[in-house]
């Protein structure tokens, strides 16, 4: 397997050896879409990255480097162009309930209450009614999301709806959670009080987490370890970060401001 | 960033499955005709349309007018409809989107007139202008403000918040605003208010012209109906079919050029 | 035909309130001057509304029409009198609904027709490749030029009314709910499939509910529709119906039951499409208000 070619040698950026076996394997992946006909857009190149189980992994990189769709390929909606996606070992070939996505713009049914939109995923595998009531109304519970039940996703705010976008993911049952630029829509503030909620949630709820963003803070905050893609198109892996910091992490920590300092200093250079 | 896959080749059935379909309509329509199941008294086949249509190109008989007569009688009280409404209705809807006492006055009549169809003025307006042009114009004009009026209105009303409060801030006056703001940014709505109109005023036409006229495509429909001559129904309703859709199309064409240079 | 539907779009942005109007609502109570009083919308309603029926009144008792316009009072006192009067057999009430009733009915099989084909046209490329062409060709009829046709086929009665009706909604029903399908964001059909839903489930969970409200405003296009069509029916041939009164007043050169008439059509008119928004609200509790027209 071909090794991401480091940014800069200067730091520890190292895949290391794994503990467990990885959950999701994505082997020299590469996409080409075809706009308008005729005209090639090369998006993806050559990715390959090892998510292990129970891994919070972030996936940094500026707008239009082809992260999301590197996602939505990992989720089975877009088939790569060349390259496999193994899940547990098995190929990725299409969308499962052993994968959750959370979209950047929500995309919650308007027309289901917080609960109909949270019930949706087992209610489409057949769960019984009374139990699948008792699933969402878990994950509402652990959203924060109590008493909303009942309210329509255009009266809640950008960060509700985020919540109940994460607590329909989970309410599935997935191994894998897929956030792709979850909290892009929200304004500062409720973007980090999200995060402490995603960190919160993860850690009563272990899943497997790939999470997109092109936002550094967040991804330090957040990660694990941190794949950061070029800026520009086709997509490529630049550099891995791991990330040891102690949680709950602190923005205004020493050791998250030089974390934070040298991977912009490496991104610049990729600009 | 929502790429989207465009698959290259449609598949060959979805080519000519259309292409099937007008043929064995045409076909379908010529057949039950032919072969009796729908009296010639009610339906005339393709062909005899076609028939009739190559002689009304040059014979006056028997509804008293070639083709090109009617048609060009018709459009010019279209036309003359078209163009009144939108030089009423667009300037009403647009001072009403932005001048509390313009809406606050003309509005109440205007909602009071709005649910009438257009086609209930026609005895009215034959007590006041006969049955000449004045009156179908006056119909064709009814029809056309309407849909003026709402959307130069609406686009008005959606003028952004932010940029009028930008212009505030500047010291524009009220008409400044409205002149150098609210008319540019309502212009895509005007553009989508000249399409609705010209369908509005086209369909109203066929109205006018059934109930009170000597002349035009509508006519053309009425005089088939009163003579029993089910080809010249059809003729009249395919040519009023035929010029809607050409004028829809080009004005669609029209708004997409006109439009390239609004939004990015 | 086609140009009728950029409506309930267009308006989609319509929560985005105008500055002003935003400034007022949160702006602390000003003291009643004269000029915010005569500035007032509601007041100018009033003044406009009463101004007009005035000079209405004015314009009908003199002379300037020549009698071909019945003042408001005449209007008034006619219709009190086709209360319990007959015309043709019918009062007042037994007209109204005659011409509702066909509205009613002709409305009710296009739209159970129409709905269904529509949907299905957008969620079947094979059926969109067989009925959109033939649908195109009868698109840009005006509904009226069916009249005559109508009546060639059914004669005078009541199918040939139904008829008309039919024709006239039919065409904006199919094309919203075809459109309605059409403008979905696909996204919403990834979440069915990371959920773990089949073709089933998206067109069940996604493409019906999310295509109901430009249905309902295609339900509204086509109930304006239907009346321009019963009128033009009634217009033409009929013995009942609120057409017939108009045309009564016609042959008898007596304007206040034409004005009348008229009046009385824009008031079913009004009532039925409110009827059609109360449905809407019911049908789709989550639909956000949309300031319209």
């Amino acid at each position: 397997m071909k090794s991401a070619d480091y940014a800069s040698s200067q730091y520890i950026c190292l895949e290391r050896d794994n503990m467990n076996t990885p959950k999701i394997v994505c082997q020299n992946i590469s996409k080409i879409f075809i706009q308008k006909g005729t005209q090639r857009v090369h998006v993806l190149q050559d990715i390959s990255l090892e998510v292990r189980d129970n891994e919070f992994l972030v996936i940094l990189g500026p707008g239009q480097c082809g992260k999301s769709t590197l996602l939505r390929i990992i989720a089975g909606l877009e088939t790569p162009s060349e390259g496999t996606v193994l899940l547990d070992g098995q190929t990725v070939t299409k969308p499962g309930p052993d994968r959750g996505l959370v979209f950047q713009s929500y995309m919650l049914f308007a027309w289901r209450t917080v609960m109909g939109n949270v019930e949706m995923g087992p209610k489409l595998n057949g769960v019984p009614k009374a139990e699948r009531r008792k699933i969402a109304q878990h994950y509402i519970n652990l959203v924060g999301l109590q008493k909303f039940e009942n309210h329509y996703p255009h009266q809640l705010s950008g960060g509700m709806k985020q919540r109940v976008g994460i607590a329909r993911a989970y309410a599935n049952g997935p191994q894998v959670m897929l956030l792709d630029e979850p909290f892009g829509q929200l304004d500062a503030q409720t973007r980090i009080f999200m995060e402490q909620e995603t960190e919160r949630i993860w850690q009563t709820e272990k899943r497997t987490v790939l999470f997109v963003t092109n936002n550094i803070d967040e991804a330090i905050f957040l990660a694990d370890r941190i794949v950061s893609l070029e800026g520009k198109l086709p997509g490529r892996m630049a550099s891995v970060y791991d990330i040891d910091l102690p949680r709950p992490r602190e923005h205004t920590d020493m050791k998250f401001l030089h974390l934070r300092q040298m991977i912009t200093d490496a991104s610049t250079l990729t600009l | 960033m929502a790429y989207e896959s465009v698959k290259v080749e449609k598949p060959l059935s979805l080519i000519l499955l259309p292409i099937l379909s007008v043929f064995t309509f045409f076909s379908a329509w010529e057949l039950i005709v032919d072969t009796g199941i729908v009296p010639s008294t009610m339906l005339a086949a393709p062909s005899a349309v076609i028939k009739l249509f190559l002689i009304k190109l040059t014979d006056p008989n028997p509804d008293g007018a070639i083709l090109a007569a009617h048609a060009w009688t018709s459009g010019k009280e279209a036309f003359i409809g078209y163009l009144l409404s939108l030089a009423f209705g667009l300037p009403l809807g647009l001072l009403m989107g932005w001048f509390t006492v313009v809406r606050g006055l003309a509005r109440p009549i205007f909602e009071l007139i709005r649910p009438i169809p257009p086609i209930a003025w026609i005895p009215l307006t034959i007590f006041w202008f006969g049955i000449g042009i004045e009156g179908k114009v006056f119909i064709i004009w009814l029809g056309g403000v309407v849909p003026c009026v709402i959307n130069a209105f609406v686009g008005v009303r959606m003028t952004n918040p932010t940029l009028i409060q930008m212009a505030r801030t500047y010291g524009a006056s009220d008409w400044q605003i409205f002149v150098q703001l609210c008319i540019p940014s309502a212009l895509p709505m005007v553009f989508g208010a000249l399409q609705i109109a010209l369908v509005c005023c086209w369909v109203n036409l066929v109205g006018a012209e059934l109930l009170a006229a000597d002349q035009g495509l509508g006519y053309l429909i009425s005089m088939g109906r009163r003579l029993a001559l089910p080809d010249m129904v059809v003729l009249g309703m395919v040519c009023v079919g035929f010029v809607g859709a050409v004028i829809g199309y080009a004005i669609e064409r029209l708004e997409c050029r006109l439009l390239a240079g609004i939004r990015r | 035909m086609s140009a009728m539907i950029k409506q309930p779009t267009n308006s989609g942005t319509g929560d985005r309130a105008i500055a002003n109007e935003v400034q007022e609502a949160v702006g602390e109570k000003k003291p009643m001057t004269i000029y915010r009083v005569i500035t007032n919308e509601y007041f100018l309603y009033c003044v406009s509304t009463v101004t007009f029926l005035l000079v209405w009144q004015v314009i009908g008792q003199s002379d300037m029409f020549k009698g071909a316009l019945a003042s408001p009072v005449q209007v008034v006192l006619r219709f009190d009198r086709m209360l319990t009067d007959t015309l043709a057999g019918l009062t007042l009430w037994g007209h109204i609904w005659a011409s509702t009733s066909r509205v009613l009915i002709g409305f009710a099989l296009a739209s159970a027709f129409a709905i269904p084909i529509g949907l299905f046209m957008a969620l079947n490329p094979y059926v969109d490749a067989i009925i959109k062409p033939v649908f195109d060709i009868f698109k840009p009829m005006p509904p009226i030029a069916w009249v005559s046709i109508a009546i060639l086929w059914f004669g005078i009665g009541e199918p040939s009314k139904i008829f008309i009706i039919v024709i006239g909604t039919f065409v904006p029903c199919l094309l919203n709910a075809y459109t309605g399908i059409r403008l979905i964001e696909p996204e919403l059909y990834d979440v069915v499939k990371v959920l773990g839903g089949n073709r089933r489930d998206e067109i069940i969970q996604v493409s019906f509910p999310a295509s109901f409200p430009a249905i309902f405003a295609g339900l509204q296009i086509s109930l304006s529709n239907a009346w321009t069509c019963v009128l033009a029916a009634e217009l033409v041939a009929s013995r009942s119906g609120l057409g017939f009164i108009i045309v009564q007043g016609m042959k008898m050169s007596d304007t206040s039951l034409v004005i009348g008439g008229m009046v009385i059509i824009a008031i079913v008119a009004w009532t039925t499409s409110l009827l059609v928004i109360i449905l809407e609200k019911l049908v789709c509790p989550w639909k956000r208000k949309l300031e319209g027209f």
